[in-house]
């Protein structure tokens, strides 16, 4: 499944960062493989996303959100 | 004489400071700067060059503050001057030391940044800045295992707390920065040969350089053209896919970035919880209020502080007017300095306590974190207009005045949503659009309650507010369909920690927006004032003179000081109408007569386009009211009572009323603004745009008012 996909207050484990021009911006702020990431905030109506990735709490949008590839822990 | 390896004389040593967005830079810079800055020009882009200097110990350094960036991969017109300093792109001289700004609890992604420069070759050193944030998420960061891997020299800050900065001031004076050997070898991810090319023909110092110059180079639009299609044409015939590259370089960096940090940080905490300020700021209801709440707060703040230094302001350079007026000679000179140059001064000075202020604000709410919430919050909402999250603090700021809200557009990376965002903002109906509201209100609503309660001159007040954001919505839809960009839109943004706000640097950000705006946008504000009072001063000589000896002959005769007064305002009346700009006003009274105006109504628009407020100034001289120009009920009552001289009836129906209050909503009547517009948009074209798509929108939609009540 993909990062948008994670329910609220769920973690993922990143698997890998698909292919698009964002990539280099993506792995830029720290979205790596192997690193797990918790969706906390989401705003409403499709909006953006806030994933808190290790000390940092990061937005991006929905579709940018569904480049990161990820693997959900229960 | 003897050899000396000191720096020449006139050439003081650079030091600039870079890193991450958020971590302090700033801090930094003013701290070793002090009120001892300048700001500049980067060539082709917008974003502003600073520099400071600073002084330890009798030596003196020249620091070069740029803009945050998260890697030398330029993504924005930000990065791209990260890179071009660095890369000693031909146009900017190269720092002779850096200064890496990293926060010590984002360890790994500042140092991507650094090892980046350290492939570079630049005499560096890093500043593990927040040290007290680091301490309380009980971060611990071994810094002597941090250099002796990296081998460039390391100092912990806490620049907020103002600890750790005597080292700092130190490390400079001693020139305490080195040279260390690559952290990622570029040959694992690019050919030799095609480097080795490259650094012949631009004689670049290592491999690294080589490479940044093959994959930005042909990008950055300042490099000369020849350069840049040289680099085209070698990336064709080898064949040689960049994009991979730097994919695999992204990935080696980080490997060994991951393993670095292993051995120097150590942690003692659980993964971080949600934070219960967020759960109220980014809940999907009530984030939504406190946004409101906030707004209200800050334009209730913002118009009750702004409106006393203005007043001061506005009266101070009413006295100097009447001091030159009455010390010098009375002469085309002396009333060009008292009635064109002196308020043209005092036109650009009185908006500086409502940008200083709006500037103020902007960075309280940038520097605790919340903005970034807003963007969160907005994005969604924007999006469908071609705007971006970010697009909300230029409007929102608009509401106050335009030309803050135009200089914050630049935050916006995607092109095509800054020149969107840019050209809609002065539709927001900004403070200097109220008083002409409220005379025109008055004069057409009439004061009455509907429904029991709500005041009818309030409501009709807020639909103007209303059109103004229709109009935005509107527009921003209609550009964002006309206007092309191949850029993709995106929002990959950090939402910062809360912090308290740095009040020091709060307050240099106010200074410096209001020297920004002063010295570069009032340079023509000044200019056009000038001209406009030209124009309302002088007409044909004979005509004018004419009008004059009358006046003396009037007053001669008059029985009363009360008359004298009442002979002068219609005697300046008359020369204004007698103008080239009452001229220019009559000659476009064909065009403006389906709007429902006469040709007086037609030079205050023109007189108008310094200003929105002047309308009210050139009524009462054109209507030769005289007295307190202050006193509303004065200029309305003498507006109701005029009869249009053609057609007999009253000039001020409501139908003129309503089809003037909406010109006013859609006009671009702020030269201001234009002028700050063709400074962030570096040229004539796009202020001359937007001159001309909200006066056809202002025209069109007073004519559809107009034909309506009428």
């Amino acid at each position: 499944m993909t990062a948008d996909q994670l329910p609220l207050n769920e973690t993922g484990k990143i698997l890998e960062i698909l292919s698009s021009p964002l990539k280099i911006n993506l792995m830029e702020l720290g979205f790596l493989p192997g690193k797990y990431l918790t969706l906390q905030h989401k705003a409403p109506s499709g909006g953006p996303l806030a994933f808190q990735l290790e000390e940092s709490l990061l937005a991006l949008r929905q579709n940018e959100a569904a480049l990161i590839r990820i693997e959900p822990i229960a | 004489m003897a050899e000396s390896t000191a720096t020449p004389v006139g050439s003081i040593p650079r030091i600039a400071i870079i890193g991450n967005p958020n971590v302090g830079k700033s801090t930094i810079f003013n701290y070793l700067t002090g009120l001892n800055q300048k700001i500049g020009n980067y060539p082709g882009v917008t974003v502003d060059k600073k520099i400071g200097f600073f002084q330890v110990k009798g030596e003196h350094f020249e620091i070069l503050d740029l803009p945050g960036t998260y890697s030398l991969f330029p993504n924005s017109e930000d990065e791209i001057i990260a890179h071009r300093v660095l890369n000693n792109a031909e146009l900017e001289q190269r720092p002779d030391y850096v200064l890496m700004v990293i926060d010590s609890t984002q360890l790994s992604r500042g140092l991507f940044l650094a090892t980046q420069l350290i492939d570079l070759g630049i005499n560096l050193a890093i500043l593990l800045n927040m040290a007290d944030v680091a301490a309380d998420k009980k971060i611990e960061i071994r810094t002597f295992t941090l250099f002796k891997q990296l081998g460039v020299p390391i100092l912990q800050t806490d620049a907020r707390n103002q600890k750790g900065l005597e080292p700092l001031k130190e490390l400079i004076q001693q020139r305490n920065f080195s040279k260390a050997a690559h952290f990622v070898d570029i040959l694992e991810v690019i050919p030799a040969e095609l480097l080795q090319r490259v650094r012949e023909r631009f004689d670049l110092e290592n491999n690294y350089q080589a490479y940044q110059m093959i994959r930005f180079g042909a990008r950055d639009k300042a490099m000369p053209e020849a350069s840049r299609l040289w680099l085209t044409q070698l990336l064709e015939e080898s064949g040689f896919n960049l994009e991979e590259a730097q994919l695999e370089e992204t990935k080696i960096r980080y490997k060994k970035i991951t393993d670095l940090v292993t051995k120097a940080l150590f942690k003692k905490t659980a993964p971080k919880p949600k934070s219960s300020l967020d759960k109220v700021v980014l809940h999907p209801f009530f984030g939504y209020l406190v946004f409101i709440g906030v707004l209200l707060l800050i334009f209730q703040t913002l118009f009750s502080l702004a409106s006393y230094p203005m007043d001061w302001i506005d009266g101070f350079f009413a006295d100097v007017s009447r001091l030159v007026l009455t010390t010098f000679p009375d002469g085309p000179l002396t009333r060009l300095l008292a009635e064109g140059v002196v308020p043209g001064i005092g036109g650009v000075v009185i908006f500086i306590p409502q940008i200083a202020l709006l500037f103020g604000f902007l960075a309280i709410l940038e520097d605790t974190g919340y903005m970034s919430r807003v963007v969160f919050l907005l994005d969604r909402w924007m999006r469908p207009f071609g705007l971006h999250g970010k697009s909300i603090v230029p409007l929102v700021s608009g509401v106050a005045c335009a030309i803050p809200g135009v200089m914050a557009a630049r935050n916006i990376s995607n092109w095509k949503e800054k020149m969107i965002t840019i050209l809609v903002t002065p539709l927001m109906s900004c403070s200097a659009r109220l008083p002409v509201y409220i005379i025109l209100i008055g004069l057409s609503v009439p004061e009455e309650q509907v429904v029991g309660f709500i005041n009818l001159q309030a409501l009709a007040l807020l639909s103007l507010y209303l059109l103004g954001v229709l109009g935005v919505l509107g527009t921003a839809f209609l550009l964002k369909v006309i206007l092309k960009t191949e850029e993709k839109s995106f929002l990959l943004t950090e939402l910062p920690s809360y912090r308290i706000p740095r009040w020091k640097d709060v307050g240099f950000t106010m200074v410096e927006k209001s020297k920004t705006f002063v010295f570069e946008a009032g340079k023509v504000i000044l200019a056009i004032s000038v001209v406009l009072w030209v124009l309302a001063s002088y007409g044909p000589p004979t005509a004018m003179e004419e009008i004059r000896q009358q006046g003396v002959v009037q007053q001669q005769q008059a029985s009363s000081p009360e008359q004298v007064a009442i002979i002068a305002a219609e005697t300046n009346s008359l020369l204004l109408e007698n103008s080239f700009i009452g001229i220019m006003g009559r000659a476009i009274e064909p065009a403006i007569q389906p709007l429902g105006y006469d040709w007086k109504i037609g030079i205050a628009l023109i007189t108008s386009f310094a200003a929105r407020e002047v309308f009210i100034s050139t009524m009462v001289t054109i209507y030769s009211i005289g007295g307190d120009v202050k006193d509303d009920l004065t200029i309305r009552e003498k507006l109701a009572s005029q009869v249009n001289a053609s057609t007999g009836e009253k000039t001020f129906t409501p139908a003129t009323s309503y089809s003037l209050l909406v010109f006013y909503v859609f006009a671009m009547q702020c030269m201001s603004t234009l002028a700050v517009v063709k400074r962030e948009t570096k040229g004539w074209t796009w202020p001359i745009v937007q001159t001309l798509y909200m006066s056809a929108l202002a025209y069109l939609m007073a004519f559809l008012t107009y034909q309506l009540f009428s």
